[in-house]
């Protein structure tokens, strides 16, 4: 007697349609995510040694050429997936549970249901909008040209614009609490990334866990120094 | 009618061999063709089920629970036996045979109990092929424990949950089946009635527990794998469930009920607390291997158990079976805490417990061992009483938990109709008047996985089978009367509820056909619950109606049947005027109290056959036993 | 002490459902939960109203019947415990309580408290078993198990099947209940041979069904009465990995 045989699926419809290639995909471009925000973070910190320090390491992207455009390419992707999987995983849930309970309590304990793991649609959502005014306020801002050249080829004054922004107290703080809801969105999407991927077991999982909340955390710092810097101090001169 | 056994000849070892040589066979093509009903998903029924379509037979199969795996079966814990003698300690098929028909009290056949033991050992090969995780040894090798008074250790466990990951094996062999298409399931279904064609069984009748429809099914046989009765009791270990209706509506169409008076009362449960309760929860007896029973020696005695110094505590069971010791079979146990309660010396609020302290084994072997030994069953008992047994005694009462009767059948599992097979804890034969602990599992398992499939095979070949359909007048008339049935209980209306009479019935069957009965008793409960039955039929109230799920009136149909079968038991303990196994009559005890059977005038198996009208007929099946001799049990 | 209920009453699959108020006086704290509910149902049978349907079997926390979810908790507040076998003395006297059914579009609601969950039947026969047929074993103890792995597989085999992971879950997945079974089996020997074919098919047939992705809240280990741990998740997801890239 044999058992029952499935058609066996392709591996993309496996990928992006199983319930665990969904998530694994979800995971990757999660963390990939977390990779560029934190190189990003490191860059935006170069302000501190001076707005010509923070220009040059802009500039030093820019000169990449063909090389940045590729990887700008692949973030957004990147950001595409992740944002329609995101969405997708949402819309699933919503169908999955028709009628919903009058009282609703998490149980504790071993639970890792938080405001972060409820949230992460709307912290996700949001994210996504912001990336998206974050990019016209500052990619395609006002283009400065900067007092010094490197190599001859003009420089764009970024900090200058990032000095002119932030003085604004809707700019600052608005930057500022979406770096909050990225601290929130991490909370429970590192550790989650790593379940996702299969890449942990009872021993590692608290590890994993608040090592999470604590990168999480300090990416958000490293974000919203910047801009409340600038805010209350007028910035680098 | 004569019950003729059907045992093969020949010497006991050589008869299940035997049987199988000449074995006659069902061709491959032609079990396609014969369509298999199984009532019954526990151990019994989800085993037989899958080995039979794997084999090619097309089967029905039917539980009421809304899933296969929720079998009754589910709930033992403590093990399986068999014969593997992995330890070494001189255990053997012979040796299980014997201590089998012995824990019986002589009350069952040589032969099948034989066969069982010979299976033994296949049922543990083919759980752990399927994956059940039984416990091992850090070599990767079995663990096996002792059980319920057993002299070597041959029982394999999965922790406290044997019974689950033994159903759940079955369950995922017959899962297989059904997505192999050769396994039709039908959950939430409860079979009403049998339908039997020129003789032989043919069919049934369900009625769909969701919609209330009366569904009909057709077939070349019928297996009914529906299990015990114990809960005519009302309290009882039972899964609220399970009931005697599958099987005594087959009684009504002629099936034979034998020895329904063998009931088990296991010695270690939790005690009753309340009127509202609705079921009693067994601690496993493996607990009695490092606790020690006692009551207090002077009825008066009412301070906390653990302010009682040695000296005034009675160890009542080590002191009358000195090498048995707290290890007695279940049936001596329980009784004894049935005299120690009623001399008065009973503890707990309501005086109907006894003590089983761990004090002395937690002291020489160390928390941690206990903990690792009984660390849930512990919790359980704290969950449930709000104790803590590591600081104070737990605190237990007998309680009904397993029935060894059951439908008569005959060596190849059939009944006294033809072409309706019987197996697992439903029919009456390998446990005599008392069944050992583990050998329920190993007993439904071996008539699944390793009887049936012959015996079953062997019916249809040697038969000729008409082609019948559910149109047939069999099944009209079958369908008919049990709509009526529903719409009468439906109709009455009365003031009582379904649950009230239940409760009157249990109290009646734990007084008279309880742990200890004598003719008075039994006679007061013939009439009392013939009275009780009468008033039923007139006062029920069962509220809602048939096109729907209604639970009021699945357990109306059962306690409806519940009050005939008591009936019936109590006459075949009245009929039974000796002591043996779990059936102890007061009339006949030797001097120092112990069970006092009668071989000359009772080496019998009793089986009811149903009348119309009057009261049941008794028919007598000997038994011959002619490799074992007949002694007295003594556990001293 | 004497309890409110407020509980959801709904007559069949397509009706639409409701909370009744009921008040149940002089409940003992040693009575279970469902004695709770047979007390109540008594009383609504004897006032000529319909009981309140729920599952139960086994009422000891073992056959997976019994699913309430009380105060917004799939088997109420104790951890471990089904509720079944929760006891009043965790409630107080003149606490208001909440009792709904479990909620999954995947679960529909058969009648009051009673849900369908052959769902979980269906994702078994996809591929929850070994293949092997009576009679083709070979004997228990030829292969020794390494009682580590053994103990392991236990905790997940450990499942009840009752469903509590689904209702608890914010997206009413199945996870817990598909892993533990794959984890179960792909600890053991006996569950290599179909170690892919398994992973893949109740996986995809856990989707057909309709439950929801698995955001990886862990509630479920938290309400399973059980205790299984999402570590079986973790497991499921790297087999099915695994199975996705093999060639065959
Ligand atoms: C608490 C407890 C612990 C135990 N521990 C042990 C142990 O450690 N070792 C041991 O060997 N034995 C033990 N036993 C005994 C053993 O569990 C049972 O005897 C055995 O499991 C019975 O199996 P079964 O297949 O015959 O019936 P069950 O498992 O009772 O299955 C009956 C099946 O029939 C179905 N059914 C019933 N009536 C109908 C109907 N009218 N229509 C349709 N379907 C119907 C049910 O839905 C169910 O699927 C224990 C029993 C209890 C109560
Ligand atoms: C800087 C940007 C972002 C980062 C670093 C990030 C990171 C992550 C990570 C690590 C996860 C965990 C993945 C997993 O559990 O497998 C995750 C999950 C999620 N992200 Fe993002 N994310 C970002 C932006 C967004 C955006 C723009 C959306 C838009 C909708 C979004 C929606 C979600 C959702 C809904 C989940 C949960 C998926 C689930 O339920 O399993 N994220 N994110
Ligand atoms: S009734 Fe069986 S688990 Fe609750």
């Amino acid at each position: 007697m044999s058992t029952q045989v499935r058609e066996k699926q392709p591996l993309w419809r496996q990928l992006f349609t199983s319930q665990i290639g969904k998530k694994l995909l979800t995971g990757l471009t999660g963390l990939g995510l977390t990779l560029f925000v934190i190189v990003h973070m490191a860059g935006n910190l170069s302000y501190f040694a001076g707005n010509e320090a923070y220009n040059a390491y802009a500039h030093k992207l820019l000169s990449l050429g063909p090389l940045l455009y590729i990887a700008e390419l692949g973030l957004l992707a990147f950001f595409v997936f992740h944002i329609v999987l995101g969405v997708n995983i949402y819309l699933g849930k919503r169908k999955a549970r028709e009628q919903g309970y009058k009282r609703y309590k998490t149980a504790g304990g071993q639970s890792k249901q938080s405001l972060s793991s409820r949230s992460m649609i709307v912290t996700g959502v949001i994210l996504g909008v912001f990336l998206v005014l974050h990019l016209v306020s500052f990619k395609f801002g006002a283009y400065y040209e900067a007092a010094e050249s490197i190599d001859g080829k003009p420089v764009r004054d970024l900090a200058r614009l990032l000095n002119e922004k932030f003085q604004s107290p809707l700019y600052a703080f608005g930057y500022s609490g979406v770096m909050v809801l990225l601290a929130l969105h991490l909370r429970h999407g590192i550790w989650s990334a790593f379940q996702s991927l299969g890449a942990t077991n009872p021993r590692l999982t608290p590890l994993i866990y608040t090592l999470g909340a604590l990168v999480g955390l300090l990416i958000a710092v490293g974000f919203f120094i910047l801009p409340l810097w600038i805010f209350f101090t007028g910035g680098n001169a | 009618m004569k019950l003729d056994a059907k045992e093969p000849a020949g010497p006991l070892e050589q008869k299940w061999d035997r049987y199988l040589k000449d074995l006659k066979l069902v061709s491959p093509n032609n079990k396609r063709k014969h369509h298999v009903i199984v009532v019954g998903t526990g151990l019994a029924g989800a085993s037989a089920a899958a080995t039979l379509a794997e084999l090619g037979y097309h089967i029905s199969a039917f539980c009421i629970q809304d899933s296969a795996r929720r079998a009754h079966s589910i709930a033992a814990q403590g093990g399986i036996n068999a014969a593997k003698n992995y330890p070494g300690d001189g255990d053997s098929v012979w040796r299980l045979f014997y201590d089998t028909i012995k824990g019986g009290d002589y009350r069952s056949r040589e032969s099948n109990v034989y066969r069982l033991a010979q299976n033994s050992n296949n049922i543990i090969d083919q759980c752990v092929a399927q994956g059940v995780p039984f416990a091992r040894e850090y070599g990767g090798y079995l663990a096996n424990r002792s059980f319920g008074g057993a002299q070597v250790s041959r029982t394999f466990y999965a922790r406290g949950q044997t019974g689950q990951q033994l159903l759940l094996g079955a369950y995922s062999a017959l899962s297989r089946q059904v997505s192999a298409g050769n396994i039709d399931m039908y959950a939430r279904r409860e079979m009403l009635d049998l339908v039997v064609v020129d003789g032989k069984a043919r069919g049934i009748i369900t009625r769909n527990l969701v919609t209330g429809e009366l569904e009909r099914y057709a077939a070349d046989a019928v297996l009914l794998c529906t299990g015990g009765y114990g809960n005519v009791y009302f309290l009882s270990t039972n899964a609220k469930n399970s009931n005697v209706t599958a099987a005594w509506r087959c009684y009504k169409r002629g099936a034979f009920f034998a020895n329904g008076c063998f009931t088990q009362i296991h010695p270690t449960c939790i005690p009753v607390h309340g009127d509202y309760q609705s079921k009693l929860t067994l601690m496993s007896e493996s607990l009695r291997n490092d606790g020690r029973v006692w009551v207090p020696k002077n009825p008066e005695d009412s301070r906390p158990p653990q302010q009682i110094p040695e000296e005034d505590r009675d160890y009542y069971l080590e002191r009358k079976y000195p090498s048995f010791g707290n290890l007695v079979p279940r049936d001596v146990a329980s009784r004894n805490a049935k005299y120690v309660t009623d001399e008065g010396r009973g503890v707990g609020a309501t005086g109907l417990s006894v003590y089983l302290d761990f004090r002395d084994s937690i002291k020489r072997l160390g928390r941690d061992v206990i903990s690792q030994r009984y660390g849930n069953l512990f919790e359980m008992y704290e969950r449930i009483t709000d104790d803590n047994p590591y600081q104070v005694p737990m605190r237990i009462y007998p309680a009904v938990h397993y029935t060894m009767g059951g439908t008569w059948v005959d060596y190849n599992l059939m009944t006294t109709v033809p072409g309706l097979f019987c197996l697992g804890e439903a029919n009456f034969s390998d446990h005599g008047a008392n069944r050992l602990g583990a050998s329920a599992l190993m007993q439904g398992l071996s008539d699944g996985y390793f009887v049936i499939p012959y015996t079953m095979g062997q019916y249809i070949a040697g038969e000729s089978f008409q082609a019948v359909d559910t149109e047939h007048d069999a099944f009209k008339e079958a369908e008919n009367a049990s709509r009526e049935r529903l719409s009468k209980l439906l109709s009455i209306n009365g003031n009582k509820t379904v649950l009230q009479f239940h409760k009157e019935l249990g109290q009646f069957m734990w007084d008279y056909v309880g742990m200890s009965r004598n003719s008075e008793g039994l006679k007061k409960a013939i009439s009392g619950i013939s009275a009780l039955k009468e008033s039923f039929w007139n006062d029920v109230r069962v509220p809602g109606s048939n096109d729907t799920l209604n639970k009021s009136l699945e357990f109306a149909g059962r306690v409806a049947d519940f009050l005939e079968l008591g009936e019936v038991m109590a006459r075949d303990a009245l009929e039974r005027e000796e002591s043996c196994g779990g059936h102890f009559r007061e009339e006949y005890q030797t001097p120092e109290g112990e069970a006092l059977r009668n071989d000359d005038d009772f080496a019998y198996v009793a089986a009811w056959e149903h009348q119309e009208s009057g009261p049941a007929v008794l028919h007598k099946e000997k038994l011959a036993f002619e490799n074992v001799k007949l002694t007295q049990r003594s556990y001293k | 002490m004497t309890i409110y209920l407020n509980v959801w009453r709904q007559e069949g699959p397509d009706k639409p459902g409701r909370f009744e108020t009921y008040t149940v006086p002089d409940v003992s704290p040693d009575m279970s939960f469902l004695e709770m509910f047979d007390v109540l149902n008594e009383q609504l049978t004897l006032e000529g109203k319909e009981p309140v349907e729920f599952d139960h079997d086994c009422r000891e926390g073992i056959c997976g019947s019994c699913n309430m979810v009380i105060n917004g908790q799939a088997h109420g507040p104790n951890a471990r415990t089904a509720t079944c076998q929760l006891h009043m003395r965790s409630f107080k006297d003149g606490d208001t309580l909440f009792v709904e059914p479990w909620r999954a579009s995947a679960f529909p609601v058969i009648k009051d408290l009673v849900v369908d969950r052959d769902a979980f039947d269906r994702i078994m026969e996809a591929g929850g078993y070994v293949s092997v047929n009576t009679g083709n074993a070979p004997d228990a103890n030829s292969i020794p198990i390494d009682k580590v792995a053994a103990d392991s597989a236990m905790d997940y085999a450990a499942c009840i099947g009752c469903g509590a992971c689904v209702a608890a879950c914010p997206n009413a997945s199945a996870s817990l209940f598909v892993g533990a079974k794959l984890a179960h089996l792909s600890l053991l020997p006996q569950g290599q041979p179909e170690r892919n074919r398994r992973v893949v098919n109740m996986v995809h047939q856990m989707k057909e069904e309709g439950f929801g992705d698995c955001s990886n809240h862990a509630e479920c280990e938290a309400v399973c009465p059980k205790g299984i741990s999402i570590a079986g998740i973790a497991a499921m997801r790297r087999d099915y990995v695994k199975a996705m890239l093999a060639a065959d």
